[in-house]
């Protein structure tokens, strides 16, 4: 058996070790961030088998919860930290060649950083730990959010800064309540006595610790960052940044809502605040010129979907909730990876740059179409079986305020499809840019030259692309796994039970 | 005035933590606003210390006679605020770096004129 804790223990020492590679071996310093995935791929997928009848729980020093630190690695825990090794791994093969300026070493480490950070948050079962690991999560992004040093880069991260800074001391409030009330730091053990302390008191620090996360989630009223630090980070953090750090964020709000608070009361709030975010995302998304601006603000809406799915709260929401989490990484961090080389190509942001670059670019262009019509969920990519599970579990619930909410996110697809088939349109059926020649005259010849993507990204935009069709035609792959995360997710006595023995 | 004895450093704590919101909101001076984000750090810190802390209690390391654990202090909130503060520190150092990189790019640190990315 393999033990769970190797997960982020390898990550977080290799991390550290590449400073030292550079400085004897400068070209290997790249690849350790593929080894370290790679690592933590072939362990998740391994324990994912055995999580299924019983979760591994690890504590640490030998401390049994609640005294010490746990690891739970449950079915969502698993699902999670394989999710993040495997997009980590193909953004990681990209950046083999997409990074080449500036210091790439401290890329490296601070990219490694960031997916141990995530992998941590989703495995600790202990709630200040999680907390700790969201701080790496949280520094690392800041810092490579202002990798390239430039205006806009900076500017973002120090927007990103501020906002996460106040948001991580009111998680930290919440937290510091919460062990005030109860005195112990473990969730399960929270959850266990969550119902002896009077529910107004348990208000404060639950509103606390969600409105902390919430900053990182990018929920709504606290979503000013996200589209600067996504547009303004290189393409491969973007990905990252949209496909893993703000799901990871949306995991820490779920586990707390769920596990440890048990909160139904404030299902039905979460849900319309989940589609204000959804309509917020998709409306801003529309009206944007620059491509990966477009993108960060549809992230915002997918999430307010999710968010929503997950506020239904019954096994098919919570499950749909997920399939349209890991749908949205894949689909997500496709269109980043994609964009980052036509903007390479172009050296701009426009999106009517992008003018006929289906003749210059038709693989990473295929690749985008691919991306987007996933995103919006046009079958039979794997965008439409989750974006179906998640009506349907709307529709399931025969209430009529989600009936409504339903529609509205259905409203909002509508918006997202408009937006996305317009950048489609503009790739394929403009002609190709004139190219102006040196006296600034249109010159007689469109530029056929075609310059694909380096052969590297395109194997892992590939990868990607093969995920993205093969789970859409045969969504059982994945359904399964997510049901039994979704139900690890809701029965939170199974969750106590197995933590506390 | 027990009331005021009691909950003392809960009062400092809060009064640090609204402080340090309130420069942040309001001050447009980057530099200030990360000595918001400084002095919200430590009241959180200072809060997180109280919640563990016994009046007139002993460091949870000596023993010996006369010293019974109910006149210990907690030491779980100790072993937090240590690692809040290691997480503080990088935080700010971090902000403070970004703070030189955006002066040197717009040579202002007033947070009003820097205004390229918008919605």
């Amino acid at each position: 058996m393999v033990n769970p804790v190797l997960l982020i223990a390898v990550p977080l020492g290799l991390a550290f070790a590449i400073p030292l590679f550079n400085l004897f071996w400068k070209a290997t310093a790249k690849y350790i961030p593929l080894v370290a995935l790679a690592f933590n791929l072939v362990v998740s997928l391994l324990l994912l088998t055995q999580v299924f009848e019983n979760p591994v729980i690890v504590s640490i020093g030998g401390w049994r919860p609640p005294f010490g630190i746990n690891l739970v690695a449950g079915p969502v825990g698993v699902l999670f930290s394989a999710i993040i090794a495997l997009v980590g791994l193909l953004v990681s093969v990209y950046a083999l060649d997409y990074i080449k300026e500036g210091p790439t070493e401290k890329y490296h480490m601070l990219y490694l950083l960031l997916l141990t950070g995530a992998t941590g948050v989703v495995l600790t079962g202990d709630i200040f730990n999680l907390f700790v690991f969201f701080e790496i999560l949280c520094i690392s992004s800041y810092a490579l959010v202002a990798y390239l040093r430039d205006k806009a880069g900076i500017e973002s991260a120090v927007k990103y800064l501020i906002q996460g800074a106040v948001g991580s001391s009111l998680l930290l409030i919440g937290i510091g309540l919460l062990y005030g009330l109860f005195g112990t730091l473990n969730m399960a053990d929270i959850a266990q006595n969550i119902k002896s302390i009077s529910p107004i008191s348990v208000f404060v620090p639950m509103v606390l610790i969600i409105t902390g996360l919430g900053v990182e989630a990018a929920i709504f009223p606290l979503n000013a960052w996200l589209p600067d630090a996504h547009s303004s980070a290189p393409s491969s953090i973007s990905a990252i940044l949209s496909g893993i750090a703000i799901e990871v964020g949306l995991y820490a709000v779920a586990r707390v809502i769920f596990t440890i608070f048990g909160a139904s009361s404030i299902f039905l709030f979460l849900a319309l605040l989940g589609i204000l975010t959804l309509l917020v995302g998709e409306m801003c998304a529309f009206s944007q010129n620059n491509i990966k601006r477009m993108l960060a603000y549809s992230s915002i809406g997918q999430i307010g979907l999710i968010l929503f799915a997950l506020a239904i709260a019954t096994s098919y929401g919570v499950t749909g909730g997920l399939f349209q989490l890991v749908s949205h990484t894949l689909s997500k961090a496709l269109l980043f990876l994609a964009v980052g080389y036509m903007i390479h190509q172009t050296g701009s942001l426009q999106i009517s740059a992008l003018e006929g670059m289906g003749k210059k670019m038709p693989l990473t262009c295929l690749a985008f179409t691919i991306g987007a019509f996933s995103l919006v969920g046009l079958p039979p990519f794997i965008g439409f079986p989750s974006k179906f599970l998640v009506v349907r579990a709307a529709l399931a619930t025969k209430e009529t305020y989600f009936c409504v909410l339903i529609g509205l996110a259905l409203l909002g697809t509508v918006i997202e499809g408009a937006y996305f088939f317009r950048v489609v349109q503009v790739l394929y059926f403009y002609p190709v840019r004139y190219e102006k020649s040196s006296n600034g005259v249109k010159g007689e010849k469109p530029n056929p030259r075609r310059k694909e993507a380096p052969i590297i990204a395109l194997i892992s935009m590939f990868i990607f692309v093969a995920l993205i069709v093969i789970i859409g035609i045969y969504p059982k792959l994945v359904t399964d796994v997510l049901s039994s995360a979704a139900s690890e997710l809701l029965n939170r006595l199974d969750y106590v039970r197995n933590v506390l023995g | 005035m027990s009331f005021l004895n009691s909950y003392i450093y809960y009062i400092g704590a809060f009064g640090l933590i609204l402080i340090g919101l309130y420069i942040i909101l309001v001050k447009y001076n980057l530099i200030k606003v990360i000595i918001g984000l400084g002095i919200l750090d430590t009241g959180v810190n200072l809060f997180l210390i109280s919640v563990g802390y016994i009046t007139k209690g002993t460091a949870p390391i000596f023993s010996g006679p006369g010293v019974d654990s109910e006149h210990m202090v907690d030491p779980v909130p100790q072993a937090l605020v240590l690692t809040a503060i290691v997480i503080g520190v990088a935080v700010l150092a971090l902000a403070l770096s970004l703070a030189i990189r955006l002066y040197q790019h717009y040579e202002t640190l007033n947070l009003r004129k820097i205004r390229e990315q918008k919605w």
